[in-house]
């Protein structure tokens, strides 16, 4: 955009045109869409406490095995329902699992969850949405209609539905299914964000310079409709992935996400709303690690769509 | 208007046998067989040949949804593999729970929404509106289920058990059978957590966007002549801004049922609740085709119906909008 904006300065400039004949403002503005989004982002104290938090958690995740005092996974019969103290800052589980260590290896279930099952379902979302969108026609209904079935189920339902026919398991098998389950609920979201940006996109002066340039379809698709579409895209993707969260934490709940013993926030909080009573903090830790989580995202994706579209603002 | 509605009614048949039909051809794909958990230790091939054959599970799967569909429309649900009762029978005794649950929890969401939202757009940038906005951040970050678990803390175990963690007090007229209890005390207390847990959500996303509806509302032209005419600026909040802010949270407030089903079946685990939500998901962990098919029906009747509701509410709204 700042190279296109530059070079007609440049050839007015040469054209020895009186200033007044500039567009308004095209002098003023020296800086790429990309480099006011991040000035804005930086700007944004939700995004930046979002984002802070967001790292952090991918730090917890990624360094979980050093981070964690003890095995999330090994129980020591001696120790269970401890109190909070300087061995079990958080507690130990009734398996005397240490609560500490169980809610940082969490952390790598729900954000591997929260990131795949979104990355799977824009692979799958966008494609779709542009084919659909750009074609038109019989494509564009037949995709579209197929959106809509999705969309007619409460998202819970199918996705319970989902797990079930996968049946749930441990470790990173089960992981992934949770994944798939996800994804599946999640396309028509996407397909149907881009499709309606292509649908107005495609209409632009722009893309019909390109057809009379001869450019190919699906290089106009890839190289033109597709960045244009890119900021919502990116506003959803964030907030989806605090949305995938939820979903994972509430499937865990129910006892339908990864199986245990892999760690994971839904299911501990599930197994120990039994001992509420007697040993209220066990239910409260992994509760409050999920909130802070798609809280982190929820701001980072706040201030994204800020940054990226000041026109919300 | 009437044509209208009356075409809407009939597209709800194709929609609702599709929900129905995709479930169907879904649960029988599941790894597994209901006869095999129905018959337990005493399983023997022949025994569960004939109780297939019994209940029809040894037909093709088309066959067997047709079946089920030509019962329906002569009224009959079918009835539960694993307990003999009629589906209808149960769905019948357990809607009303959940109807209770949903209502009251879309009830607490207006209650916090509306005036949370408006006073954040009219104070825009003041305490009062970072603290609706930041409250409104923190209700759309936290799932039901914590909530609930909140509550569980304050209220059932904090306050020395003020009010009940699980079970039920049904509302008068409602109860199922001779020995369950009845009062409407009783049930507010059951059902006054449940409805908190599954409406903060719901209340966090509704101020959100009325917020940003109010704030677009309040530039507009309208405004500013019913300002410019002297009106009292109570009239200009409520008679002007609100009830045009108001079309697209009614909107999400439709698509926002679909969540509440799904969050009912969080909530109604979490406090043991005798719902639909429940009744549910313990027929679709027990493959109990039939039970799952009469709450696939319901919740597909409720999207869709809602649906149609939110659509007309839009006339009230705007009397611009109409439908031929």
């Amino acid at each position: 955009m700042t190279h296109g904006g530059e070079s007609v300065t440049g050839a007015l400039g040469e054209a020895g045109l009186p200033l007044e004949v500039r567009a308004p403002g095209l002098r003023a503005r020296t800086e790429s869409p990309v480099r006011e989004a991040i000035r804005r982002l930086r700007g944004s104290r939700t995004a930046v406490v979002g984002a802070a938090i967001v790292v952090a958690l991918v730090v917890v995740a990624l360094g979980a095995d050093v981070l964690a005092p003890q095995s999330p996974i090994a129980s020591d019969q001696s120790q269970t329902f401890a109190r909070p103290s300087a061995d079990h800052p958080l507690g130990t589980d009734q398996l005397g699992r240490d609560m500490l260590s169980r809610v940082i290896h969490g952390s790598r279930v729900s954000l591997l969850v929260g990131v795949s099952s979104v990355i799977l379902a824009l692979g799958i979302g966008v494609p779709l949405g542009l084919i659909a969108g750009y074609v038109g026609g019989r494509v564009d209904g037949l995709v579209m209609r197929a959106m809509d079935l999705v969309l007619a189920f409460p998202v819970y339902l199918l996705a319970i539905i989902i797990m079930i026919m996968f049946t749930p398991t441990a470790g990173l098998l089960g992981t992934v299914k949770v994944v798939g389950a996800i994804a599946i609920v999640r396309i028509p979201i996407y397909a149907r964000l881009v499709r309606g940006s292509v649908l107005s996109i495609k209409e632009k002066e722009f893309i019909e310079a390109c057809r009379a340039l001869g450019a190919r379809d699906p290089a106009i698709v890839l190289r033109h409709v597709l960045p244009n579409c890119l900021a919502p895209i990116i506003v959803t993707t964030t907030l989806g992935i605090a949305t995938a969260i939820i979903v994972e934490a509430t499937l865990s709940f129910l006892g339908l996400g990864t199986q245990p013993p892999t760690p994971s926030w839904g299911w501990d909080l599930k197994a120990n709303v039994a001992f509420i009573q007697a040993n209220p903090w066990l239910s409260l830790f992994p509760g409050l690690a999920i909130f802070v989580t798609v809280l982190g995202f929820n701001l980072f994706g706040d201030g994204l769509r800020d940054a990226l579209d000041p026109r919300l603002k | 208007m009437r044509l209208y509605v009356l075409r809407r009614l009939i597209q709800i048949v194709p929609t609702v046998l599709m929900v129905t039909f995709v479930v169907f051809l879904m649960m029988q794909s599941i790894p597994g067989d209901p006869v095999v958990a129905l018959l337990g230790d005493a399983y023997t091939e022949e025994d569960a040949e004939r109780m297939r054959e019994a209940y029809g599970l040894d037909r093709p799967a088309v066959v067997q949804y047709l079946i089920w569909l030509g019962k329906l429309v002569r009224g009959d649900w079918g009835a539960s593999i694993l307990t003999g009762r009629p589906v209808l029978q149960d769905v019948l005794v357990r809607l009303p729970v959940t109807l209770e649950l949903i209502v009251l929890s879309m009830a607490v969401a207006l209650l916090i929404a509306v005036p949370a939202g408006i006073i954040g757009a009219l104070r825009r940038n003041t305490w009062a509106d970072y603290a609706a906005t930041s409250a409104a951040m923190v209700g759309v970050s936290i799932p039901e289920f914590f909530v609930g678990v909140l509550l569980l803390l304050a209220f059932s175990i904090g306050l020395q058990g003020l009010l009940p963690s699980s079970g039920w007090i049904y509302l008068p007229g409602t109860c199922p059978n001779m020995v369950c209890g009845v009062s409407f005390w009783g049930n507010l207390q059951h059902v006054l957590m449940p409805a908190i847990a599954l409406g903060i959500g719901r209340a966090a996303i509704l101020t959100r966007l009325l917020r940003a509806s109010m704030l677009e509302v309040i530039r507009t032209e309208y405004v500013t002549t019913a300002r410019a005419k002297g009106l009292g600026e109570r009239s200009i909040v409520l008679k002007h801004a609100f009830k045009n802010a108001l079309i697209p949270t009614v909107t999400v407030m439709g698509l926002q049922v679909g969540f509440l089903i799904g969050g009912a079946i969080v909530v109604e685990t979490l406090f043991a609740m005798p719902g639909l939500g429940t009744f549910g998901i313990d027929a679709i962990i027990a493959r109990d085709y039939q039970q799952v098919q009469g709450f696939a029906l319901v919740t597909a009747l409720a999207f869709v119906v809602i649906n149609l509701l939110v659509d007309l509410t839009y006339t009230l709204l705007d009397p611009r909008i109409r439908y031929a």
